[in-house]
């Protein structure tokens, strides 16, 4: 083999390696477009999901469910059922990530976004805000409870 | 303390001021007298031309003087050293940030202190250090690499050598806590528990060092061009050149929508309607910072695969495995890097179209940096035989982290997993493995192998240099790993304290940390125990070519 036919082969294989996972990518995006954070007012809520209003401030959580109740800094969610979160700030960009189950937001003032996902798994899971939003950012973390 | 002797003291410090003030000047005048007479002697009519002249082409050592002189190697040791300060600086910030983090609840540096910590740190090695280094070896190699016909710019790099200084500085003294991003409003909220109660002089800090660096882009732009010698065709630049006109066009073209960004941001802090709510979204300064914010860390990057090649070559003996593809991979990573800002916002609500957008284009834009890497190690490979100095164990280590450093990159491109670990750790440890192991570990390289330049032919201590490499690489992969680690399993980055549950990965960091920061002061002692030697070898280098007098001079004769 000469040199030329080495780079192409090693360009063919990075090329194809590459290709593959932008498919594999793609085909996860394309499939689970209600599990991608999006602008709330162009996407419809799934059906049979429930929805949770999320609001961050400076430095707290604070759910909002669909019978009213509030809870800050605890998300209380069933194993089993799908739920969408819509998420908003009062005062500068957070961003809300439950790490186990692969779930992240911004919450932009005056942007609403919305997520859905579906916790399968009963038990206490960490979620944490992880934009950088002043002094007590570290603080704005806390459990998500879910039951069986 | 009576009025009468406050103004006997007073009275007494002007006149000790003045009469220093006036000695300086004595000085300055009467040396500045001599060169125009030596200038005129000499045929020429402006006395800085014959200065430029007298120096350029020559080996310029380390001294005071390089700040009143404005040749390009003046300017290059300038940028070189600055950086290196800055590195220091922010360094021990890094290592400040780590020793608080032993305790998961912050009780050794406070909250604040800490995000001014996490702020600056950002700020200095990008903005100071890497940009520092990158522009620090072109104007010093490019000079007699491009045996330059003229080096006529030398004010106005000078200028922006002293506004890039000078905003840094400020960017330091303002305690901005904004972080890097800058993202309104928080960077809006002038109190210490936002962004800092300084923080619009951090504001004009960046737009000044936006404009110094923008400057010294277009005139090592110029020096390229137009400047080079006549005989070197651009088909035949070092690929070092290549590198550097690539990343300084990468430079000018995206940092004017973030320059206007930053004026508009300013101007919020006094009637905010342009990243406000009610007129505008925030999200609008995220976009226009990160256009600019992604090109930056490809710039801080693309100089140093420029050097990799340099040094490569030069301890292996041999040429580039393919010229061709060395110069086409980075000029490919200019164009794409400039399209997948996007995926620093994939989960901002950007909608689908956008995320299927940038996560395709992050997956390509690591073709050619995957054809970089092939390049070198085919060059390796193909050696007759590779000696094994300080440079280049810094280099063959930088190829292993940014091989790492950059499948963690790929991994990033991927949606479902950017959910996962955004803004935690892991995007920590993926850029450390590269900003340490190759932006760090080269500029250290090309610092090593500068040496006997910068110090007028003295030596530095082999032995300590292999430590500095050693304990630099082994803290450098503890870190990043550990993050890495603790990254994927959800811990955050850019906090003060963290769920005791992490405490293992962020001990075992701040381990790492720790380390990196004992071998700089390794690094720092060799370099002062150097410095004190006596000068024992030829004060040219293997970076820097022995130029002919074949040039056209700048003036005069």
């Amino acid at each position: 083999m000469n040199k030329r036919q080495t780079e192409y082969l090693y360009a063919a294989v990075v090329l194809i390696v590459l290709t593959a996972a932008a498919i594999v990518n793609l085909g996860y995006v394309v499939g689970h477009t209600s599990n991608i954070p999006q602008p709330e007012n162009n996407s419809a809520v799934p059906a049979n999901s429930s929805v949770i209003q999320v609001l961050g401030y400076q430095w707290a959580w604070q759910f909002t469910y669909s019978n009213n109740t509030t809870t800050t800094d605890v998300l209380y969610v069933t194993a089993g059922h799908e739920y969408t979160l819509q998420v908003q700030s009062r005062d500068v960009i957070h961003d809300l990530l439950i790490p186990s189950l692969g779930v992240q937001v911004y919450a932009v003032p005056d942007h609403p976004n919305q997520v859905s996902f579906e916790p399968e798994k009963a038990g206490k899971y960490i979620f944490e805000c992880v934009e950088y939003c002043g002094e007590d950012h570290y603080l704005m973390r806390g459990y998500m409870v879910v039951s069986p | 303390m009576s009025t009468e002797t406050m103004l006997i003291l007073v009275g007494i410090l002007v006149g000790v001021v003045s009469v220093a003030i006036f000695y300086v000047y004595y000085l300055v005048s009467t040396r500045i007298e001599t060169i125009s007479n030596v200038a005129e002697e000499e045929g020429y009519p402006d006395r800085t031309v014959f200065i430029r002249d007298s120096l350029y082409g020559k080996p310029r050592p380390l001294s005071w003087s390089i700040l009143f002189y404005d040749d390009a190697k003046s300017i290059g040791l300038r940028y070189i050293f600055t950086g290196l300060l800055f590195m220091f600086i922010g360094g021990a910030f890094g290592v400040l940030m780590r020793i608080s983090l032993t305790d998961p609840n912050p009780t050794i540096i406070s909250p604040t202190i800490y995000n001014i910590l996490l702020t600056q740190h950002a700020t200095i090695m990008i903005y100071m250090f890497a940009i520092g280094m990158a522009m620090g070896f072109a104007y010093y190699i490019l000079p007699s690499r491009l045996r330059l016909k003229r080096d006529n710019m030398g004010h106005l790099s000078s200028v922006a050598y002293w506004m890039w200084v000078l905003g840094g500085t400020l960017f330091v003294l303002s305690k901005s806590s904004m972080r890097w991003y800058m993202y309104p409003p928080l960077s809006l909220q002038l109190t210490p528990f936002g962004a800092g109660a300084y923080n619009w002089l951090a504001v004009i800090a960046m737009e000044l060092i936006f404009m110094g660096m923008v400057m010294a882009s277009v005139i090592v732009l110029k020096i390229i061009f137009i400047d080079r010698a006549d005989d070197i065709p651009l088909s035949q630049m070092p690929v070092y050149g290549w590198a550097v006109v690539f990343t300084l066009v990468m430079l000018v073209s995206s940092a004017p929508p973030l320059m206007v960004g930053l004026g508009m941001l300013f101007y919020d802090f006094f009637n905010p309607i342009f990243f406000v709510t009610s007129t505008s979204t925030p999200l609008a300064f995220a976009i226009l910072f990160w256009f600019w914010g992604h090109p930056i860390v490809y710039i801080a990057v693309i100089p140093f695969f420029g050097l990799m090649y340099d040094i490569i070559t030069r301890f292996t003996e041999t040429k580039v495995y393919s010229y061709f593809s060395a110069v086409l991979s980075l000029g490919l990573l200019l164009i794409l890097s400039e399209l997948v800002w996007g995926h620093h916002l994939l989960n901002s609500g950007l909608g689908v179209d956008w995320v299927i957008f940038f996560t395709t284009a992050s997956f390509i834009v690591v073709i050619p940096s995957a054809l970089t890497i092939f390049n070198m190690i085919a060059t390796l490979w193909t050696a007759k035989k590779i000696r094994l100095t300080t440079p280049m164990l810094f280099v063959i280590n930088a190829i292993f982290d940014f091989i790492i450093g950059g499948i963690m990159g790929v991994m990033l491109a991927d949606d479902p997993i950017n959910q996962a670990v955004h803004g935690t750790y892991f995007v920590t440890g993926h850029f450390h493995f590269i900003f340490v192991g190759l932006t760090l570990g080269v500029s250290m390289a090309a610092f090593y192998l500068l040496f006997p330049t910068f110090s007028n032919g003295r030596v530095y201590d082999e032995r300590l240099a292999k430590w500095h490499f050693y304990i630099t690489a082994v803290g450098s992969f503890l870190m990043s790993f550990s993050w890495a680690v603790g990254g994927f399993l959800g811990m955050p980055r850019a906090v003060a304290g963290y769920f005791a549950y992490f405490q293992p990965y962020q001990d075992s960091a701040i381990l790492g940390g720790v380390i990196i920061g004992i071998g700089q002061l390794v690094f720092l002692y060799n370099i002062a125990k150097s410095w004190s030697t006596e000068p024992a070898t030829d004060p040219y280098n293997i970076l820097e070519y022995r130029t002919e007098t074949n040039q056209v001079m700048g003036g005069g004769k």
